[in-house]
């Protein structure tokens, strides 16, 4: 718990330090015509890291940190997290002596889950304030309720890379295989969802990546985003955890 | 109903057979040891009775749980105490810390008397334990919530004698207040001190089942001696005198029969070194149960001793 607790404070710290950065450089690249250096970015570039507008701050914002860290660094890193989760204790025996404890296999697994929810909050708290605070300091407010809206909509989506990783923790009994190979899966339904996007015959896998179903630019902008979106990976997110249960449940040891 | 009651308990991986078709059981404040040379299927059969594996066929009860009714284990293992052979407590924490969370799942009634036995240094974190303290750490745990059935896998690996002294005692102070006690062991003479009653597992086939004094009987001594030629030949031929190894100036035997029989033997040659100790495990084994652990047609040994 302890190691947890340092992590994410650490990982809030960096993370808000690198949105201050950000902020900041929004301030430097004030009167550059951003827009018209895009139309000569390839489009299915725009597309993967979310990149709509660098004109306004929240456009700014929308790809420099949210489509970028949030959606594939902190997906990335709840997946990893989530790997960890059982394998780590798996591969150094300590699951004999968790599970001694009068506390059944799924209580044990939904406690786990439970502890990011720690970093989960924190994160999107201290960055979510910091970057509304700096903003403001340097007089480009933002919306408070669509900065609020990306970050609540983050947590659907982180869950379902949490989750998995968690079933990838319960397969497999060595922390670092099954934390690599939860990076290696979000990584790889990121990079197909961007890729595949502009194919119409193959549209459809698209729909197979958490990433789809959150945009956190629009939502920046004008506060646009669609609630079944959310619905869809909070569903994911419990079937996730469903059948990490049941196959922990069915596991020796 | 006994603490622990096994029937028929059968546990593959895959191909392997981890324990074939095992019964046993320990009755309410007995203390029971668990021999067997390591791979027999102890650990195997103790992670069985935790719910740790399922079995394969067969089916256990402990303090009256079915061991596959998950609910009902639950319960059971408030009242249980496990020390398992790998205790994976987290390194960066102190002894304290590791009592506190346990403390917080299962009460520690009893914390205060144990850590007067058992002294790990609790104040350091467990980076720094050697691996006695770690044991005692565990041993600490798994009593500290005063349970009706404590399940031990090698509890005395990494004591050193004396804190082994100290276990063996307290157990029997624990068997005294009517705690039921089950513990696996490789070493005959750690079970002889404290065991009611010992089960005898070996290629995951249960082999034996006796109270302690039966096993000690039929264990006999190992005998090495050094001595000229002709008395070994007398020796060798000695009643009781079994598994004879000749070496240059002497012979090795077991000897299962009177030790005064024995020494007045001895006494009438030259005997320049000797060593009486007890027999390895694998031996009595060999001994009393065969090469090929067959010798026994009562497997099940479902009587109380």
């Amino acid at each position: 718990m302890g190691r947890r607790v340092r992590g994410t404070a650490i990982l809030t710290v960096a993370i808000g330090l690198y949105a201050a950065f950000i902020v900041w450089y929004f301030t430097v690249l004030e009167g550059v015509d951003y827009d018209q250096m895009l139309e000569s970015m390839p489009p299915a570039m725009m597309d993967a890291f979310g990149i709509e507008t660098l004109a306004t701050i929240e456009g700014f914002l929308g790809s420099q940190i949210y489509s970028f860290v949030w959606l594939l660094g902190l997906g990335l890193y709840f997946a990893y997290a989530a790997g960890g989760l059982v394998a780590n204790d798996a591969e150094h025996d300590r699951l004999d002596l968790l599970l001694s404890f009068p506390v059944s296999r799924s209580r044990l697994l939904l406690e786990k889950v439970a502890s990011l929810f720690l970093p989960l909050i924190a994160l999107n708290v201290g960055v979510g304030a910091t970057v509304y605070v700096l903003a403001a300091v340097i007089g480009e407010p933002i919306d408070v309720a669509n900065l609020a809206l990306a970050h609540a909509l983050s947590v659907p989506y982180l869950l379902v890379c949490a989750g998995i990783g968690l079933v990838l923790s319960v397969l497999v009994d060595r922390a670092a295989v099954a934390e690599r190979a939860a990076i290696g899966v979000v990584f790889v339904l990121f990079l197909l969802e961007s890729v595949v996007g502009g194919a119409d015959e193959l549209e459809w896998i698209q729909y197979l990546s958490p990433t789809y179903y959150y945009e956190p630019t629009p939502v920046l902008i004008d506060g646009s985003y669609e609630p079944i979106d959310a619905a869809i990976l909070l569903t994911a997110f419990v079937g996730l955890v469903i059948v990490a249960t049941v196959l922990f449940d069915r596991r020796d040891v | 109903m006994g603490a622990i009651e096994v029937a028929e308990l059968t546990k593959e991986y895959g191909s392997v057979l981890g324990v074939d078709s095992i019964s046993f059981s320990v009755d309410e404040g007995e203390v029971f040891g668990f021999l067997g040379p390591n791979g027999a299927g102890k650990t195997t059969t103790i992670r069985t009775l935790l719910g740790l594996f399922a079995p394969t066929s067969g089916g256990a009860t402990v303090l009256g749980a079915d061991v596959r009714d998950e609910r009902a284990l639950v319960d059971a293992k408030r009242r249980i105490g496990y020390l398992p052979a790998n205790l994976g407590f987290h390194e960066e924490v102190t002894g304290e810390q590791v009592l506190e969370y346990h403390a917080s799942i299962k009460g520690d009634r009893r914390l205060d008397d144990l850590l007067d036995v058992f002294t790990p240094p609790i104040e350091r974190p467990i980076r720094e334990y050697s691996t006695g303290n770690e044991q005692m750490l565990g041993i600490v745990q798994a009593f500290m919530h005063d349970p009706d059935l404590v399940i031990m896998d090698e509890p005395t690996s990494g004591l050193d004698p004396l804190k082994q002294e100290r276990f063996n005692e307290f157990v029997r102070c624990e068997s005294d207040r009517g705690t039921t006690i089950f513990f696996s062991s490789h070493v005959l003479s750690e079970v002889r001190r404290v065991c009611d009653r010992v089960g005898i597992l070996r290629d995951g086939e249960l082999v034996g089942l006796e109270d302690v004094e039966t096993l000690l009987d039929q264990g006999g001594k190992r005998v090495r001696v050094q001595t000229i030629d002709e008395a070994s030949e007398a020796l060798a031929t000695l009643d009781g005198v079994v598994d004879v190894d000749a070496f240059a100036d002497g012979l090795q035997f077991v000897y299962t029969g009177d030790y005064n029989a024995l020494l007045e033997a001895l006494a009438s040659y030259d005997v320049r070194e000797i060593e009486i100790s007890e027999p390895p495990l694998e031996d009595v084994f060999m001994h009393y149960y065969g090469p090929d652990g067959s010798a026994t047609d009562d497997p099940e040994g479902e009587s109380s001793v």
